[in-house]
């Protein structure tokens, strides 16, 4: 089902059918031209290669997306309270509101962070929410939410510059949103937790998938691009070191690479792409890092169950987005419900990421079914469930015709003293009709996503 | 403030600027030479290739296009370009993006003509034309970023590196030794070099210029 029942996708229509669609061509040939990639790899080999775009925005009235806003804004704030609680003080342990157990077998949760407060109390900086819009009750519904390195940003960034070039029609007789602050947002998030020193992007290197972003944020944000042989730590202190020698301070990292990977003296020893001693500058409280180390366990799906808990928890509010109808095999209800109707359910494996580890119980066979429900029974706290949420499809000009395609929507919060939600989003839709994943790295294609007035 | 750089994306830019300038000065190389060797010199591709220690064997001067940009040798400008390209993806965030884009369209271009069975001259003048835009996108701007400093040096020094291969005329590349000069003065602002003159070998300004470029990047 399409969701095209407001005036202003009318107003898109009536100009898209008046555009040279042989023009179509040229967001490619930009895309290959600037690589603008999205990088792969596929039995083992490295592939560069761009984003598929569609042409079609997804368009949100404004005053749509201003829910959005402030429930969005709600969410990240009761979030970044979670953590710093979860960290510090613990009351939400304390009063029960979630299973003490069930925290401390989140991956993601760093015990070794435990006392710890970052710059300004700020842990969840850049945020990727991912929402789709459910066609029963047209509500927008929260599907998860990524607090660690949420990438995608920069692509409707770039694809907009491109299209207000080749169709500047649509920018002069519709009232767009212009979105060209995002970099300055994410400026101003760095400079608000800056310890004193330059801000820095740490990118894993070219071969990482989002390095197109990486370079492209750091550039626009007036930041140094640095790989992690390019910072050394001294004395509890980040530096960058310049081409001649000389070192400067460095007050802020926007790092772009899991925790886990971030400093082989604190976490995996292993890792080559990471900055040894940068914990230690953090933990001394000379270096901000983006996003908090330790916020995995905020963004682990068993946890999302309980964000509008914490909403009510943390702000004392009803919280304005809901989540998708999500069961808990852990708890012994839950698990029951769940085991009931698998079939119609989507089982998430709550430590995997980017459509990995996602189940359709409509896709599977009895036995898979029995065998996944042992795996469950073994160990309850690796599954969320959820309800197949039907969600809105997208229209997508694909092989010069109209189609449907599921589409998601993620959306970008960058907190400094207040969140912000950025008025754009990063529209992701399934390449094969009937699809549910629209991950990138499920070969899932983007749209721009244009906020509109009437 | 002054543009920061680290060591590694100053080596990089430093040869993608030796990269490009090696592909267009080759290129420059091969025009003249494919139009003696028609009717004039037929040997004279073989000749020019010998000099940069590169045995090559063509049947005519069509062949020789081919030979001279795609063989397998390390003149090959396909492998030089994909250098160049990496040296770019490398060092993206500190270049114009205008050049980078023309960049990323000169390396498909060649990519592309790779695996053609007969390179046309035309394609020849196709590639010079986009370098010319790359070189031209770097230099656009009124005042020069450090970045710019650091593709120029690259450039500049593959010129003489080249020229005295050939060994050409000396007195053009303590020309342009001058401006390495200056270009080092301006990014090693202390650092102390030995001047050169122009009785100094081929060997000792090579020698030379590399001391200097060792003492610009300090890891």
């Amino acid at each position: 089902m399409i969701n095209d029942k407001n005036s202003v996708t009318n107003t898109f229509w009536e100009i898209f059918s008046k555009q040279d669609v042989n023009k179509i061509d040229e967001f490619q040939k930009y895309m290959d031209k600037f690589a603008v990639n999205f990088n792969l790899y596929k039995d083992g080999n490295f592939i560069e290669r761009s984003l598929p775009f569609d042409v079609i925005p997804r368009i949100i009235e404004s005053k749509e997306f201003d829910k959005l806003d402030r429930g969005l804004s709600q969410r990240i704030r009761a979030l970044n309270l979670f953590l710093e609680d979860l960290y510090t003080s613990k009351n939400i342990i304390k009063d029960n509101i979630i299973p003490e157990e069930f925290i401390y077998q989140a991956k993601g949760y760093l015990k070794e962070l435990n006392g710890i407060s970052p710059s300004k109390k700020i842990r969840t900086h850049i945020n990727g929410i991912d929402l789709v819009k459910d066609t029963v009750t047209n509500d927008w519904v929260i599907l998860e939410d990524n607090l660690r390195v949420p990438s995608g940003a920069s692509y409707p960034l770039s694809i907009r510059d491109t299209y207000r070039k080749i169709y500047p029609e649509f920018f002069e007789s519709l009232k767009i949103k212009p979105i060209k602050e995002y970099p300055s947002i994410l400026r101003e998030s760095m400079d608000y937790v800056n310890c004193g020193g330059i801000n820095v992007v740490l990118t894993p290197g070219r071969f990482n998938s989002a390095y197109y972003e990486h370079a492209y944020l750091a550039k626009k944000m007036g930041a140094q691009l640095v790989r992690n042989s390019e910072l050394v730590v001294k004395n509890k202190i980040v530096y960058f070191r310049n081409y001649n020698g000389k070192d400067i301070r460095v007050g802020a990292v926007y790092k772009r690479m899991d925790d886990e990977f971030l400093d082989p003296k604190f976490f995996n020893s292993d890792s080559l792409i990471g900055v040894p001693g940068i914990m230690e500058a953090y933990l001394s409280g000379n270096v901000a890092l983006l996003n908090a180390p330790g916020n995995g366990v905020a963004d682990d799906k068993g946890i999302y169950y309980f964000v509008p808990k914490m909403i009510k928890y943390y702000l004392n509010e009803e919280p304005i987005l809901k989540n998708a109808p999500t069961y808990l095999p852990y708890f012994e209800e839950d698990r029951k419900y769940v085991f009931d109707n698998m079939e119609k359910l989507v089982i998430k494996d709550v430590a995997e990421a980017g459509g990995y580890g996602v189940l359709f119980g409509h896709e599977m066979t009895k036995l898979q079914i029995e065998d996944l429900k042992t795996i469950i029974k073994t160990d309850p706290r690796r599954f969320i469930a959820q309800e197949l949420i039907e969600f809105y499809d997208e229209k997508c000009y694909l092989n010069n015709e109209i189609v449907p395609r599921k589409a998601d929507f993620r959306a970008y919060v960058v907190m400094a003293e207040e969140p912000k939600v950025w008025q754009c989003g990063l529209t992701r839709y399934a390449m094969e009709e009937g699809n549910y994943l629209v991950n990138s790295s499920q070969g899932g294609g983007f749209k721009d996503t244009w906020v509109m007035e009437e | 403030m002054e543009q920061l750089l680290t060591g590694n994306v100053a080596t990089n830019l430093y040869w993608f600027g030796r990269y490009l300038e090696r592909i267009e000065s080759l290129l420059l190389e091969v025009v003249p030479a494919f139009d003696k060797m028609i009717d004039i010199d037929k040997d004279c591709g073989k000749e020019l290739y010998a000099k940069l220690d590169i045995d090559i064997e063509y049947k005519d001067s069509k062949e020789f296009l081919n030979v001279a940009l795609f063989s397998d040798h390390s003149a090959n400008i396909h492998t030089l370009m994909e250098f160049a390209r990496e040296n770019a993806i490398i060092c993206r965030a500190d270049m114009y993006t205008s050049a980078f884009g023309t960049v990323i369209e000169l390396s498909d271009l060649i990519k592309k003509e790779k695996n053609i069975t007969q390179v046309e001259f035309r394609f020849i003048d196709k590639i010079l034309s986009l370098i010319s835009e790359i070189w031209g996108e770097l230099t656009r701007r009124q005042k020069r970023n450090t970045s710019d400093y650091f593709i120029r040096l690259g450039k500049l020094v593959e010129k003489v590196d080249l020229h005295l291969r050939l060994e050409r005329n000396k007195e053009f590349s303590l020309i342009v030794m001058d401006e390495i000069d200056k270009i080092v003065k301006i990014l090693a602002p202390d650092a102390i070099f030995t001047a050169h003159d122009e009785n100094d070998s081929y060997e000792v300004i090579l020698n030379s210029i590399n001391a200097k470029i060792n003492k610009i990047v300090i890891e």
